[in-house]
């Protein structure tokens, strides 16, 4: 389960405190697929971060499966991080050294066991069609094809919250629609939890629960 | 907008990586120009120190016997002077200074100085501080000076007094300032004193005269002073003398010493016939004995001469009346002569010659002439035979009443006379073969021509241009300008190669935009003139930055070649001397290297496609490639090391060429593999942190390129450096140098007796005969143009001691190449491998001339104890050098347990010659110290070149860590902590510094295996690694500090897509 309460977040600016998320509540279940969306500027990521555990909330909590990460020292928080969620990033952030096995095999490496990975990993290759492509390095693929390998990679411990963060942002239609569909394919295959954040009105559509983040809160898609 | 906006605003935008290049552009600018400065400095120092210390100086006149003091009045500025070398003692302590400049002065230095002060009077001396501070004296301290005793009679012929060289003078330290003065360049403290002239005259016996006047020309030539000394010299200046001998009416042409040389012999009879006199050329001989039978008479005088009464046969023999008288000998008898000869071997031997009685003259007319003798000191004026004391032995007993009798009667009459041809053989030396001339009838004129004849210069009264030659001499025997450009070589290349890495990076961050602006139009020779414009306006700024970075770098050579490098120049006395034209021509030529680096770097973009570019990606090169350009290498550099080995090659270039290819080979091998794929598969994080080594392969390669050329210079260096022990003393223990000459052989039981050396078990000495001269050894920094000149004895050139390097002819002892008669007159001699190469500036073969004489390398020593001198073959030396005397070059063999005891024994026993012994491996040590100094000073500017490479690789990862920032952002928010980002950074630059390190390091051993199988030297295994350590732990602390600065940067910030 990951449990959003009362999560607000405000920066400290110049001008004074700037709140970008206030009051924000959400629960979500195994299984869930959640699009957010928003303007820029809105929150959006801030949230995503947030959920992700990669940032701090000013006030709330969050828990997934049971456990607040604020409460964890670091390291148990990057082993949280690393057993729990998997991240999709506008920008692939995959190594240019590494071929898209490795790629995909990265988060593995300070995984504390150690089975079966390097077959999971070609499997979710295979599922994202890039069979014929392992040991090809991220320059020799296309912009889709790269976030591919950076869906497989963020699957490959079986996380059970996947955040993406406009995954097909710098995608042509026919490739953003290529992930979208691997997306909820495999959120499906693999039963996470799937919160998207995006400007795509269309990748979002294809979500059966849709939020708008406007004003430091979440909205019902449409309300 | 226009091109010029961009220019400026891209030199804003990107100020940190243009303030990078700038600075590497300055450094490479300090580096250069600071070299050049040192070697300006060095120069000037050694300059100022000649002016300072030769005051008003500009030119001496000379001669090593003494002439008139009034010969000064003839110039304009002129000082008359004593200069000799001496021995100073301070009798309390006992503490004894070799090798002193000792100045006899009067009131007439200080105002040819323009110093105030007083001269020295009665007893007192002015030290030299250094002096002052060597003896431990003070004002009013008592010490001693041993001098050697002029003498005018050649100390190596039968008549030169050899057991009383030296004369001994006691004076006491005034604390007047002595404003240092030498006549001789030299780069460390003035050791000398100034004396009362008048006492020091009186002394040695020569009042009135002088052997030196120094002379100011105002920057003139010498050719006015060499004209106003032959216009107003005189014979006697020369040591010569005319007497009239009105009895047998003719001139008599002598000298001082008794003897006249072939050359003022042909002169003199030369001028005779020119002015239509005739010249009767004589020899006077002492027999010990005339024997006819079994009778004899002692000690008799014996003339050779061309005409009657010496009989015309060439085994004929005239005898008196008297002496036929007493031999009872009749013509046809044989009549044998026995005579003392001194030898150049440093023996008195006794030899015989056997005449046939030709005829017996009366004691009348030319054969009762007792003017053919020449006058000998202590025999001559005697009123009898058994007062004579001359400087050989005498045997009083043998003479009886009648020979007092014919002393007393016909006092130097010779009783015997043999033809002139056969009295030179007998009786000729190296100082002549004439005692003296008789010109016939004596004329007036005779005087005035000879004069006019005679070669001041060639009589040893001469002129040197002191104040040109020191000038000359302060350009150093090493171009330290040139020296430090190859020390800071690695750091210059090092600061070079971070100018381009920079600027490298700074191209690479600007990949996109670059792609951006081709996509827009610009073509690409349109953005490399764009980007070297930019480096053109970053490099003239740090060109200007890098002439105050080069006024720094050469203060502190200085400071350094003043304090921890001191061995190697042996003074406190250098300073820096700022030159605009180094500064200049450092600036310039940095530069123009800088942008060459930088157009180097941009010559890689060109191949590179504008869509590659905007997704940022650099063209790798193929590995093929490199492994051709690595094998082709390789295989130039094995050919290279064998033509090494086998001695086919030089050394050094075999060592720079191999070295030089197989880094070249090594790199585009480790190109090629870091362009390739073939990996171990990730498995955890240092493996993933070694494939980032690939990332960027070119930056990679610099970085191990920086690394593993300074580690090659520092290891190749450290392997050339000199231990103490070394065959390079030839096996004897000890070496020693006199200030006054041996005239005796100390290795024979008579010389030791004359010598007054004890008995002494086991020690031999081997006597070289020693021209003074100018060091020619890595000790002096002045130019050596006159080096010092040695001739060991025929019997050590047989023993082939000493290891040679190289020799013209193959030949199992290179030593007895000094004895070869070449066809052509040149010299042969042999040299010391380093001071050949480094401070004569020559090649094996290579001919020089020194005093008009032609000389030839014939050998090289191997790093020996004789890198001051060169050596020639006494024979050689006996017939170019007649005029030095004796033996002033030692070497001994002792037993070595016994070294210290002997030194002791046998400093004591020939104080009075200055005698100092040193250990010959101390000797080496020195010039190993000096030697080991200069690669220490190269290894430690080459270690900063490694520092500086260090900071690249720093940047580098810095730059790689900051590019890959979203990477790492992304692997923490898989979970991955600092640690295992700090590992995977540690990994990739542990792995570009072992790189580096193993290349340098197994190049520079491969490389210099055949120089040091040939020339020795080895690796210090302990320093060299701590080193190595040293470098690699700063490596890793310079990663461990770029990943925590871009870790402490938030990486959600780099996450952020928007």
């Amino acid at each position: 389960m990951l449990e959003v309460s009362n999560v607000s977040k405000v920066y400290p600016t110049p001008r004074g405190p700037l709140t970008v998320l206030s009051g924000i509540s959400l629960s979500l279940k195994r299984g869930d697929a959640v699009a957010i969306m928003g303007p820029s500027g809105a929150g959006k990521s801030t949230l995503l971060y947030i959920l992700g555990a990669l940032e701090q909330p000013t006030a709330g909590t969050v828990t997934l499966d049971g456990r607040n990460p604020a409460q964890l020292a670091e390291k148990q928080l990057a082993a949280f991080r690393n057993q729990l969620i998997g991240f999709i990033f506008q920008d692939h952030c995959l190594l240019p050294q590494c071929s898209v096995l490795e790629n995909v095999l990265i988060p593995t490496l300070v995984a504390n066991d150690h089975a079966g990975y390097p077959a999971r990993a070609r499997e979710l290759i295979q599922q994202v069609g890039l069979t014929d492509r392992l040991d090809h390095r991220p320059a020799e693929l296309s912009g889709g094809e790269k976030q591919r390998v950076a869906l497989a990679r963020a699957l490959i411990r079986k996380p059970l919250l996947l955040l993406c963060d406009e995954p097909t942002g710098n995608l042509d239609q026919a490739s953003a629609d290529v992930v979208a569909s691997l997306l909820l394919e495999l959120h499906q295959r693999q039963e996470t939890i799937l919160v998207v954040v995006t400007h795509n009105a269309e990748l979002a559509s294809r979500f059966p629960v849709r939020y708008e983040l406007s004003h430091a809160n979440l909205h019902p898609a449409g309300t | 907008m226009r091109t010029s906006t961009l220019l400026a605003r891209n030199l804003t935008w990107y100020w940190r990586t243009n303030l990078a290049v700038l600075l590497g552009v300055s450094t490479a600018v300090g580096v250069l120009g600071g070299a050049l400065l040192v070697g300006d400095s060095v120069r000037s120092s050694l300059r100022d120190l000649v002016l300072e210390r030769l005051g008003n100086t500009d030119l001496v006149i000379s001669r090593k016997g003494f002439f008139r003091e009034e010969l000064a009045s003839a110039f304009g500025s002129a000082c008359p002077m004593i200069a000799i070398d001496g021995v100073v003692a301070q009798e309390p302590s006992g503490r004894r200074a070799r090798g002193i400049e000792i100045y006899g002065v009067d009131e007439r230095f200080w105002r040819f100085q323009a110093q105030p002060g007083e001269p020295p009077r009665d007893q007192q001396a002015l030290l030299s501080a250094a002096l002052e501070r060597e003896l431990g004296v003070k004002a009013g301290d008592s010490i001693l000076i041993r001098v050697e005793k002029p003498s005018a009679i050649p100390l190596e012929s039968l008549h030169g007094r050899k057991e009383d060289v030296g004369k001994t003078i006691r004076l006491r330290v005034t604390g007047a300032a002595f404003h240092e003065f030498s006549l001789e360049p030299k780069q460390g403290d003035v050791r000398a004193m100034l004396v009362p002239l008048a006492r020091l005259q009186r002394y040695l016996d020569q009042q009135g005269k002088v052997n030196t006047i120094l002379l100011a020309n105002r920057g003139a030539s010498s050719g006015p002073i060499e004209r106003t000394l032959k216009d107003h010299y005189t014979l006697e200046d020369l040591g010569l003398r005319l007497r009239l001998l009105e009895k047998q009416r003719c001139l008599s042409l002598e000298t001082d010493s008794t003897l006249i040389s072939d050359d003022l012999a042909g002169t003199a009879a030369a001028t005779a016939k020119s002015l239509g006199l005739g010249a009767e050329p004589v020899l006077t001989y002492l027999a010990n004995s005339i024997r006819v039978g079994g009778r004899e008479i002692p000690y008799s005088v014996v003339t050779a001469l061309d005409s009657p009464p010496a009989p015309a046969e060439a085994d004929g023999i005239t005898l008196n009346q008297w002496a036929a008288r007493e031999l009872r000998a009749k013509p046809g008898d044989a009549v044998s002569l026995d005579y003392y000869v001194w030898k150049s071997d440093g023996r008195l031997h006794t030899d015989s010659a056997q005449f046939r009685l030709a005829r017996v003259v009366p004691l009348k007319g030319t054969a009762a002439d007792q003017e053919f003798a020449p006058k000998y000191p202590g025999i001559t004026e005697s009123e009898s035979l058994h007062d004579w004391d001359p400087p050989f032995p005498l045997d009083l007993s043998r003479i009886r009443p009648i020979d007092e009798q014919y002393w007393k009667q016909y006092r130097t009459t010779p009783k015997a006379f043999v033809p002139l041809a056969r009295g030179q053989q007998l009786w000729g030396t190296r100082f002549g073969r004439l005692t003296s001339i008789r010109i016939f009838p004596p004329s007036e004129a005779y005087g005035k021509e000879l004069r006019a004849a005679v070669d001041p210069a060639k009589m040893g009264l001469t002129v040197f241009a002191v104040r040109a030659r020191g000038l000359e001499a302060a350009r150093g025997a090493t171009d330290f300008g040139e020296y430090f450009i190859y020390f800071s070589f690695f750091l210059m290349v090092s600061a070079l190669l971070l100018t381009g890495l920079f600027f490298k990076l700074g191209v690479e961050q600007r990949m996109h935009e670059i792609g951006v602006l081709r996509a827009l139009g610009f073509s690409m020779p349109r953005l490399r003139a764009i980007f070297l414009l930019e480096g053109a306006f970053l490099a003239a700024p740090g060109a200007v930055l890098g002439m105050g970075a080069a006024l720094a770098y050469g203060g502190l050579i200085m400071l350094g070649l003043r304090t921890w490098w001191i061995d190697a120049v042996g003074t406190r006395l250098l300073s820096l001397h700022a030159s605009i034209a180094s500064l200049a021509v450092g600036a310039a030529a940095g530069m123009v290297t800088a942008l060459g680096s930088i157009a180097w770097t941009l010559r890689g973009l060109h191949p590179v496609t504008p869509r590659s570019l905007l997704a940022g990606v650099e063209r790798r090169k193929p590995g093929r490639r490199s492994l051709l350009v690595g094998t082709i290498t390789a295989l130039m550099a094995v050919a290279l090391l064998a033509a090494a080995l086998a001695r086919k090659l030089d050394q050094t270039a075999g060592f720079f060429g191999a070295g030089t290819l197989l880094l070249i080979a090594a790199l585009s091998f480790e190109s090629a593999w870091l362009n390739s794929r073939s990996w171990a598969p990730v498995g955890g994080q240092i493996t993933l942190g070694l494939r980032s080594a690939t990332y960027r392969p070119g930056r990679s390669i610099l970085c191990v390129t920086l690394i593993a050329s300074a580690t090659f210079l520092i290891v190749s260096l450290d392997a050339f450096r000199r231990q103490g022990t070394s065959t390079g003393t030839g096996g004897f223990p000890l070496m020693a140098e006199s200030v006054l000459p041996l005239i005796h052989d100390p290795d024979t039981a008579i010389g030791r007796e004359a010598l007054n050396i004890p008995p002494l078990e086991g020690v031999k000495f081997v006597p070289f005969r020693l021209r003074p001269g100018d060091d020619a050894s890595c000790l002096n920094l002045y130019q050596p143009r006159n080096p010092r000149i040695l001739a060991p004895p025929a019997a050590f050139l047989g023993s082939a001691r000493f290891p040679f390097q190289d020799s013209v002819a193959r030949t199992a002892n290179p030593w007895l190449l000094l004895e070869s008669e070449p066809s052509d007159p040149v010299i042969p001699a042999i040299a010391d491998a380093n001071s050949m190469t480094y401070a004569l500036h020559l090649k094996l073969g290579e001919e020089f001339v020194l005093d008009q004489t032609r000389f030839r390398i014939v050998a090289a020593l191997r790093d020996s104890l004789f890198q001051g001198e060169l050596l020639i073959s006494e024979k050689n030396f006996l017939r170019l050098f007649p005029d030095v005397e004796g033996y002033r070059f030692f070497l001994l063999d002792v037993p070595p347990a016994r070294a210290q005891e002997l030194t002791g024994v046998l400093e004591a026993a020939l104080a009075d010659y200055g005698f100092g012994i040193q250990p010959t491996e101390a000797r080496l040590a020195g010039f190993h110290k000096v030697e080991n100094t200069y690669l220490s000073t190269f290894r430690n500017l080459g270690a900063l070149g490694l520092v500086l490479g260090t900071v690249g690789l720093g940047a580098v990862l810095l730059r790689n860590v900051l590019e890959r920032r979203r990477e790492l952002a992304l692997l923490r928010a898989v979970g991955y902590l600092p640690r295992h980002l700090a590992a995977m950074v540690l990994a990739e630059n542990v792995l570009l510094l072992l790189l580096g390190l193993t290349t340098g390091t197994l190049c520079a051993l491969l490389a210099i295996a055949p120089a040091v199988s040939l020339r020795g030297g080895h690796l210090p295994a302990v320093s060299l690694s701590l080193l190595l350590v040293a470098v690699l732990v700063t490596g890793v602390a310079a990663s461990l500090a770029a990943t925590a600065s871009a870790l402490r940067s938030p990486l959600l910030e780099a996450l952020r897509s928007e």
